[in-house]
């Protein structure tokens, strides 16, 4: 190799860090501000500058009711507490539920044998195709109907079912050779032995990426909760925080404190699994 | 796997009996429960206290909606199971009066003594489609301009004068912007806060419409029309007042003082804004200004009066609602005194009823205790008109949306205000047109409406 075309490629590599750092820093600039604001006064939020000029811990006990409002002195109307516990427990369960419904029914498009199979499961995959916005109604008066309004039953239920989740398992249990479930099966094992022992085990890097994706959707859900609710013992963080932006203005710099704890629970989580999720869906991506 | 599983399953579980043991079961109190959706302002918890020692046999509890976005109240009105009572805007309230969701409150205002004639007449047209009356009041809102009087004295600009004009507002502005400050800062002479309203307050004071009286055209290409969104144009173009929005987005990324004409305000960078009187709501927030403001009404155009659009949050109630006689308590509690009076204390825009609410003097509060300060705001919603002409034929959003799409054409100087409300007014001809060709309800609205038999060719016949 010339040391002209080692020097181009230097070049190259350098030009391609340099892209993707400028990437990177757009993608981080929002949450550098959103934490940057948390530290500021309301009337400081305004200003551009991230770091503020005197930064203040005081929006933190503020939110989190510990300490008045400087402005009302008076302590903010929020329970964040139990909202937190709320966003936290619907995206457990959410996710809980959604995961086992999806593996065992991928588990079945995927490894059992039965007439009709393939229609049904395009059929299922077709339900990917209406837009949530349009199966909002017909969704909320099938909610009507069970009495299943202001309750958690209303939020966790009908996210236990995915076509997605069954979608992207069935990927990777077809990948999986299925001369393991015929030498279990000659060793006696029965279709629920098969799939709890050989099958779960080795979809492990699917499992994990659909467990991430729903608890991140289950946990920043917005409308649904939101129409779905008026008892604010009931409500999730995301709901919760309308109570800082009303009609008299938006209280951003609480926001901001209120988010920064919001999301600090889902930074972690995908710092911690990142590697299973892009994997996964690596993995889930190719398998036909 | 099947640990993790178990371990997340026994989480779940105990997390649910947490969740449903801590939950406070509702109280059998033999009250009537209302529903009541809107934003989640804080005074909203005193307007309630309020409302129940007044109606100790009702309570209200907030149906929270995201400030602004109605699809929260569509998604359960269309189901059956809507709040009692709802927040609406005038073109959202028309769209579900169509739907029948919205109760008549025409049989009852005037007994309860929350009909029209007990808010201000600006905003009747509001409250009312068809000739019925769906909404009352919850605060009324009309826009005058409150300046900042430190950087009026920087510059040494005398401050705007009661029943001043627009000749009075430009040579006011290049003060501003064009005399050297005493304390060396350059200045926003004014914080623009949409193009539309600006061109409705100059279409209403020129004595404009948007459609003709039978609703079958538009008449945003009137003359009155055009020259009102050319003096808009003209304040950005010709005399270099307002900031574009080209030049908002600059002074936004240079000026380290946040974005929006109102953050510029707070801020002390800007002079002038043309808001509510909800503005100083967020004052206690932003010390620096506060005891540095003074307020006028808008600038008058030539010989005319000074006239703003007037608007309204106004409530309704759901006429599917098991409560609805109850909710009728609520829309005449909004008409007290007593609510009225909580709207003066917080700031709250302007009360419903006008009664209290005559004078500069009767909307002293805490926040603004100089009576100077809200006596334009009194002049501004006696006088203010609402834009309340409409075509039954059009569905009112649209036309809103359009009206935005092309302000913002003339904005970035994409299209003379001419060509802008030439093509806004075919556009709106053509659906209007369109929607009569598609939907018998709408010929049989024709008909009784011009007691002609409908006809696809019906534009060509007619004079506009």
């Amino acid at each position: 190799m010339t040391k002209k075309t080692k020097t181009g490629e230097l070049a190259l590599s350098y030009g391609r860090l340099l892209v993707l750092a400028l990437l990177g820093m757009m993608i981080a600039l929002p949450f550098v501000w959103m934490v940057g604001a948390s530290f500021k006064t309301l009337d400081q939020v305004q200003n551009v500058q991230i770091v503020a000029k005197h930064p203040t811990l005081e929006n933190y006990p503020i939110v989190l009711t510990v300490k008045p409002d400087p402005v009302t002195h008076k302590m903010l109307n929020l329970q964040y507490g139990r909202w937190y516990f709320n966003s936290l427990f619907i995206a457990v369960g959410s996710t809980f539920l959604q995961v086992l419904t999806s593996a065992l029914a991928a588990f079945a498009f995927a490894r059992l044998k039965w007439k009709g199979r393939d229609t049904v499961f395009m059929l299922y995959l077709a339900t990917m195709m209406i837009p949530g916005v349009v199966l909002m109604i017909p969704n909320f008066q099938a909610m009507v109907s069970l009495h299943f309004i202001n309750t958690y039953h209303g939020l966790i239920i009908p996210a236990a079912f995915s076509a997605f989740g069954t979608f992207l398992l069935r990927q990777f249990m077809l990948s999986i050779s299925p001369a393991l479930d015929e030498a279990a099966t000659i060793d006696g094992a029965g279709a629920w032995t098969i799939f709890w022992d050989i099958v779960m085990p080795l979809a492990r890097p699917g499992i994990i990426a659909l467990t991430i994706i729903t608890f991140l959707g289950a946990y920043q859900s917005f409308f649904w909760p939101l129409i779905m609710l008026n008892n604010d013992q009931l409500f999730p963080m995301s709901v919760g925080m309308l109570n800082l932006s009303s009609s008299y203005g938006t209280e951003t710099n609480y926001i901001m404190a209120a988010t920064v704890m919001n999301v600090a629970p889902l930074i972690v989580i995908f710092i911690v699994f990142q590697k299973f999720l892009v994997s996964g869906l690596q993995l889930g991506g190719v398998k036909g | 796997m099947k640990l993790a599983f178990g371990i997340t399953g026994l989480i779940f579980l105990g997390m649910y009996i947490g969740a449903e043991k801590t939950l406070t079961p509702p109280v059998n109190d033999g009250k009537v429960h209302l529903k009541w959706s809107t934003d989640l302002n804080p005074v909203r918890d005193v307007q309630i206290k309020k409302f129940e020692e007044m109606y100790p046999n009702d309570t209200v509890t907030i149906d929270p909606s995201a400030n602004g976005d109605n699809s929260k109240v569509i998604v359960q009105c269309a189901t059956g199971v809507g709040p009692d009572i709802m927040d609406t805007e005038a073109d959202t309230m028309r769209s579900m009066v169509d739907a029948g969701v919205l109760l008549d409150l025409t049989p009852y205002a005037a007994e309860r003594g929350f009909s029209p004639e007990n808010t201000y007449s600006s905003i009747k047209g509001d409250l009312m489609y068809k000739g019925k009356q769906y909404r009352f009041p919850c605060n009324v809102d009309a826009a005058c301009i409150i300046y900042n009087k430190q950087i009026f004295d920087d510059h040494g600009v005398p401050y705007p004068q009661p029943n001043w004009t627009e000749e009075d507002f430009i040579k006011a502005a290049n003060g501003i912007l064009h005399n050297p400050s005493k304390s060396g800062k350059t200045h926003i002479a004014y914080s623009p806060s949409g193009g539309v309203g600006y061109w409705h307050d100059e279409l209403l004071a020129r004595g404009g419409s948007l459609f003709s009286p039978d609703g079958l055209w538009s008449r945003v290409n009137s003359k009155a029309s055009v020259d009102g969104l050319q003096d808009y144009s003209d304040m950005m173009f010709k005399y270099h007042v307002i900031p574009t929005p080209a030049d908002a987005a600059s002074i936004s990324s240079q000026g380290g003082w946040g974005s929006g004409g109102m953050n510029w305000f707070y801020a002390g960078q800007s002079a002038m804004i043309p808001i509510g009187r909800w503005f100083i709501c967020q004052l206690p927030n932003y010390p620096k200004i506060t005891g540095h403001l003074g307020v006028v009404q808008v600038p008058r155009i030539g010989n005319l009066s000074s006239v703003v659009e007037c608007d309204t949050r106004a409530a309704a109630i759901n006429s599917k609602s098991p409560h609805w006689h109850e909710a009728l308590n609520f829309l005449q509690y909004l008409a007290s005194p007593q609510y009225s009076k909580i709207v003066v204390d917080s700031g709250d825009a302007m009360p419903p009823n006008p009664k209290v609410a005559a004078s500069g003097q009767a909307l002293v509060n805490a926040l603004v205790p100089d009576p100077a300060f809200h006596a334009p705001f009194v002049a501004a919603t006696v006088s203010g008109k609402t834009m309340d002409d409409d075509s039954p034929y059009i569905d009112a959003a649209e036309v809103t949306r359009w009206q935005g799409d092309y302000v913002g054409k003339v904005e970035n100087k994409l299209m003379t205000p001419q060509q802008a409300l030439d093509a806004l007014a075919e556009q709106i001809n053509q659906q209007i047109r369109l929607n009569l060709e598609r939907r018998p309800d709408l010929q049989k609205v024709y008909e009784q409406q011009t007691g002609k038999v409908y006809s696809p060719d019906w534009w060509k016949s007619v004079n506009q």
